[in-house]
């Protein structure tokens, strides 16, 4: 039972990880070596793709700023406002907060595409066009109801009689909130946050519409590019190059907040 | 003086907690004694401010609470599952309170370190409520409450999470930390041996009502109805129905050998050391009787009681009758 368990978990490992190995491979290797295999291994290898990546105008890292800061400030901004709400949502009354549950599962669900159009109109009237900050608005937005729903179930999962205990200690609303309510929550903010600072990374039809400056793209817009740049011919390498680039935050980010999100989803399999 | 004045709380059309009228006086403990269910807890929440109540009143020393959030009531209560937060260290749980209540850093460690030597826990000042057995987590819920410095103490089922031997350690150090200080005290609990050890007065609630409310002696010897006399007392009272109006109590400890009396079958026996527990089938139905534990049996027994010993219990409504 064991060693097949084991079996299973390599398979999964090899069919999650494969692509990005071959990807990792891709920009190494050099633009001949990906067409024609006849190239013997040790000469496929270069750095090419990185150096033309760094080397560009504007250079490749800034978008992995751009991205940065919009994910960062959309992070921000909606566990500000989603922790609040999420207290709130899980103190009103039973029947209620299933209503309100429905129609934010139902926000959740809704395929936000579509409001693109509605958003860029949005952009326009209010010139919120070409800045990373009026970018991070929308974001946090489409991200609230999925941050609404993590957290409102962990708030909900907090014994009740730990808030009282410090009502009586004589902690105020916000006082709970700073000492006892989002200490214990920490875990499962730290994977909602992974989960918005993702969203805002990947994000890529509402980057495309309010941004046109080059110097404001943010990554996925940025790498679209580079895949389009030329008609003749796919630029592997630089394309691989820059996915490998682009996953480098993203990794440190989950490895930093490691501890916090196996513990998050665990919550609730183990009682505090 | 803590005064509630019909008190009543309903969810919905339910009524939890209706008419809940008494006194608590400084330095008094009252028990709230109740199967869970009957609104016991209720009422804490209702002093404590935790639950706005839809009737009624509290007053405390001659000024109505109602209006003062829980956090300015400056009222402590200890939770049956004791409520620690479980982030904190020992040290860290206790200083939460005083810093938010703007008490001096100097004054907090001094006070803090007092209170931990009372409820002997130095050593594990700084682990965590995990960390920390259930007799130790229950005497960092009460070292909480102590600093506190309450008006009024409310405790809710303060010892049931704890196994027996345990509960019996406490009961001495719980009487020496709390009730012996001039708040009036609330104690909810469902274990009436735990009310008669501890309380001065002992509530006996049932479907949110008081059904009888006095000294535990009181309550022993002249229980108001039959559910009080079988709540109160162990091994449980008998109950033996006369005809369709009566019925009358006997307590197992009352029933007694008597060579003239009704003759009876031996069912079974709990021999408890010191006293035995017999249980009888006589010609008025299945009696339980408590005698000295030495006595040697031969059947058939014969029993009997003084007529002076007997509650006389209307059959219907269960109300004790007038002598």
């Amino acid at each position: 039972m064991k060693r097949r368990l084991a079996l299973w978990i390599c398979l999964l490992l090899v069919w999650s990880l494969l692509p990005m190995l071959w990807q990792l491979i891709s920009s190494f290797s050099t633009a001949e070596s990906l067409v024609n295999g006849s190239i013997p291994f040790l000469q496929r290898w270069t750095l090419v793709h990185y150096k033309e990546l760094l080397a560009s105008d504007p250079p490749f890292w800034r978008y992995l700023l751009n991205s940065a800061i919009v994910s960062a400030l959309t992070t921000v901004i909606t566990l500000a406002l989603a922790i609040p709400a999420a207290y709130g949502l899980a103190r009103v009354p039973l029947q209620l907060r299933r209503v309100l549950r429905w129609i934010t599962v139902a926000a959740a669900l809704f395929p936000y595409v579509l409001l693109f159009l509605a958003l860029l109109e949005l952009a326009r009237r209010f010139s919120l066009g070409n800045s990373l900050i009026a970018l991070a608005m929308p974001y946090s937005g489409l991200a609230m109801p999925l941050a609404l729903l993590l957290l409102t179930s962990v708030f909900e999962s907090l014994p009740r009689e730990l808030e009282d205990a410090a009502r009586l200690e004589g902690l105020g609303l916000w006082q709970r909130l700073r000492w006892v309510l989002v200490p214990l929550l920490a875990p499962a903010t730290a994977s909602t946050a992974i989960l918005v600072f993702l969203f805002a990374w990947n994000e890529y039809p509402i980057a495309l519409t309010w941004l046109s400056r080059d110097e404001l793209l943010t990554l996925p817009v940025a790498m679209a590019r580079i895949a389009g740049s030329s008609i003749y011919s796919i630029p592997y390498g630089a394309y691989a190059a820059a996915t490998v680039l682009g996953s480098i935050p993203l990794l440190l980010l989950v490895l930093i907040c490691q501890r916090q999100i196996v513990s998050g989803l665990t919550n609730g399999a183990i009682k505090g | 003086m803590l005064h509630l004045n019909g008190l009543g709380k309903r969810f919905g059309e339910q009524w939890i907690l209706r008419d809940l009228n008494m006194q608590v006086d400084e330095g008094e403990c009252v028990a709230l004694l109740g199967t869970s269910g009957c609104g016991k807890s209720t009422a804490l929440r209702l002093i404590a401010g935790l639950d706005r109540q839809d009737e009624g009143s509290i007053e405390l020393d001659g000024e109505p609470l109602d209006s003062i959030p829980a956090e300015r009531r400056r009222i402590a209560m200890v939770f049956q599952s004791y409520a620690l937060f479980p982030h904190l260290s020992v040290r860290e749980n206790l200083n939460l309170g005083l810093k938010i209540r703007g008490v001096s850093p100097a004054q907090r460690q001094q006070r803090i370190e007092t209170v931990l030597d009372t409820v002997r826990l130095r050593e594990m000042a700084d682990r965590r409520p995990q960390q920390l057995s259930g007799g130790q987590r229950q005497r960092v819920a009460l070292a909480r409450a102590l600093l506190r410095d309450p008006r009024v103490y409310l405790l809710d089922e303060p010892m049931s999470n704890l196994d027996a031997q345990l509960r019996d350690d406490l009961r001495p150090e719980l009487r020496q930390l709390i009730l012996q200080g001039t708040q009036p005290v609330l104690y909810v609990t469902h274990d009436q041996q735990e009310a008669m050890a501890l309380a001065n007065r002992i509530a006996v609630l049932k479907d949110g009502r008081i059904e009888q409310i006095g000294t535990p002696e009181e309550l022993y010897k002249t229980p108001a109805s039959q559910f009080v006399a079988s709540f109160i007392g162990r091994p449980q009272i008998n109950l033996l129905p006369v005809d369709k109006q009566l019925t009358i109590g006997i307590r197992p400890e009352d029933v007694g050998f008597d060579p003239e009396g009704m003759p009876c079958r031996l069912i079974s026996r709990e021999w408890q050391g010191a006293s035995q527990l017999l249980l009888l089938d006589s010609p008025r139905g299945a009696l339980r009787m408590l005698c000295a534990g030495d006595l040697s049996l031969s059947e058939p027994l014969h029993v009997s009681w003084l007529t002076s010993a007997e509650h006389r219990f209307d059959a219907g409504s269960g109300h004790r009758l007038a002598e």
